[in-house]
């Protein structure tokens, strides 16, 4: 007797799936870009100096940052739609928390801890290790260009409206309005669960290694290394220029108008440069075009700091930067995914981004101390364009092939 | 899994911008200030006024200029006087809003489209 199989259901059709993936990277991502517009208004409520709230940020990306490969064996343990419904629930109550928040100690843990693990566990990474999954491999890059060009428009979108929100309402009506976007993720995250349905196959040619193993294997492995070292420098560069950008070019006598033009003009191309950099990633060869951005923004940063800055510069300089902003992400997961299959992707991952959190820190601090000591950011310009180089050169040699403790007989 | 491509994402992409204009012009609406309101307001004019125009209007109003937005039909004003945002449209602003935190100059573009279709409503 033949059956027929019933037909998938519309909210486990890959349209609807991608949907849901790309809308919850828009939300993660744009909640978390608007904590900056909160610092005066608790500066001045509670009468703290900036720092009290700028630890709590700091400590905020330092715990996404390590959280970030806990969440990826979470993802793929339990499966990604769990792990995003849990890190919604505490990315919501986290920030929900700040207005609750009346001590320093208090915003370290809502703001910095609980909000900096519900970023990681709702993070748009391991929405790109389910898609990673679910999509067949010729489109799994696109589907990661896609995705990350979500993150990218949630970082540009939702400062506006939630500025605004705060002009009108308040910003404690901003920051409730904030918990409830997060809480959007929890039915979003709900056409993942095919994942952990009988139809959620274990794709053929897939590692039989057990976690633990799978990761020292990893770390065992020298490209892996390069990739997880070049991405330190990705997260140097933008962390630099998100924090101290703004700075130098009123330094320079750039209106502040101009320079939120910039940082939306880095926002917008940062999407078009993402899902370019998804199409490309579709080809065979991913480390070339990967070592070419880190050559390309070393070459963008020296010409910027070589020509009179003004506002054409700057403007030309947001632009290009902003294509390859993001860039670099579904090109490196993508190279996660060749050398290491789709098993143990969002775990991976998760490691190299740890890289890239550990860079951030260090371009955010260092351009401080540096600008302290020198009175000038030009020295932490020119370390970003020799790294960049550097993330560049070290990038050739990495082999785009799965790595030996990975092949499948 | 066949079919979503470029199509695929510029409609998604457009969607998502189209939701986003909506929740925009929302708040823009909900931004716009009664006549007896004071303080440091975002006041907006017709596209097709002067620098010059729109700086006379402030001053006749008895509003200071706080910033310019880099366009000359948006502007950042204030006064301590009840009413200033009822003079600025009396001496010719076809919106005035609560001051926005994030660049007037977009911000501007929005309101004015606002301001445009709300006194075509109201007419």
């Amino acid at each position: 007797m033949n059956s027929i199989a019933p037909p998938t259901p519309w909210y486990f059709q890959p349209t609807t799936i991608l949907i849901a993936g790309c809308i919850v990277a828009i939300i993660n991502f744009g909640i978390r870009s608007t904590f900056g517009l909160f610092t005066l208004p608790f500066s001045e409520a509670f009468h703290w100096p900036r720092e009290t709230y700028s630890f709590a940020l700091a400590l905020q990306n330092l715990v996404w940052g390590v959280a970030t490969p806990v969440a990826g064996m979470l993802a793929d343990r339990f499966g990604s739609a769990r792990v995003l419904m849990a890190g919604a629930a505490i990315y919501a109550l986290g920030v929900l928390g700040m207005n609750y928040s009346t001590t320093g100690a208090m915003l370290d843990l809502t703001a910095g801890i609980m909000v900096g693990i519900g970023i990681a566990l709702s993070s748009f990474s391991i929405v790109m290790a389910a898609l990673g999954r679910l999509v067949p491999p010729e489109k799994r890059s696109w589907a990661f260009g896609i995705a990350t060009a979500s993150g990218s428009m949630g970082q540009a979108l939702f400062i506006w409206p939630v500025g605004q929100t705060i002009s009108v309402y308040g910003w404690n009506t901003g920051l409730t309005a904030l918990a409830i976007a997060a809480l959007f993720i929890i039915p979003l995250a709900a056409p993942l669960l095919i994942q952990n349905t009988s139809k959620s196959v274990q794709a053929q040619g897939e590692t039989a290694l057990p976690m633990l193993q799978a990761i020292t294997q990893a770390f065992s492995h020298p490209s892996y290394l390069l990739l997880v070292a070049g991405f330190f420098v990705c997260g140097f560069q933008l962390a630099f220029i998100t924090v101290h950008f703004p700075p130098y070019l009123a330094e320079h006598g750039i209106p502040k108008e101009i320079t939120w033009i910039a940082m939306l003009s880095i926002g917008l191309f940062n999407v078009v440069g993402s899902y370019v950099s998804g199409m490309i990633g579709r080809r065979e060869d991913k480390r070339l075009p990967l070592a070419a951005i880190y050559f390309l923004r070393a070459a963008v940063y020296t010409v910027f700091i070589l020509v009179p800055i003004s506002t054409t510069s700057t403007l030309l300089f947001a632009a290009a930067i902003g294509f390859l902003w993001l860039s670099t992400i579904p090109l490196t997961m993508g190279l996660v995914t060749v050398m290491f299959g789709t098993r143990y992707m969002a775990t991976l991952y998760g490691f190299v981004f740890l890289s890239h959190q550990i860079g951030s820190f260090l371009g955010v601090e260092l351009a401080g101390i540096m600008h302290d000591k020198y009175g000038s950011y030009d020295p932490v310009w020119w370390m970003s364009v020799g790294l960049g180089l550097f993330a560049g050169l070290i990038n050739l040699p990495i082999r785009e092939r799965r790595a030996m403790a990975f092949a499948t007989p | 899994m066949n079919g979503p491509g470029h199509k695929f994402a510029l409609a998604f992409f457009g969607g998502v911008i189209v939701a986003w204009l909506a929740l925009m012009f929302v708040l823009v609406r909900k931004a716009a200030l009664p006549p007896e309101a004071n303080g440091i307001m975002l006041a907006v004019f017709d596209p097709s006024i002067s620098e010059a125009a729109a700086v006379t209007a402030i001053a006749a109003a008895g509003g200071n200029v706080v910033k310019q937005s880099g366009l000359a039909f948006a502007w950042v004003v204030q006064s301590d006087e009840q009413g200033l945002a009822g003079r600025m449209r009396a001496k010719g602003a076809i919106g005035v809003y609560r001051e926005l935190p994030i660049s007037p100059a977009l911000m501007g573009c929005l309101a004015v489209v606002d301001a445009k279709v709300d006194n075509v409503l109201t007419q």
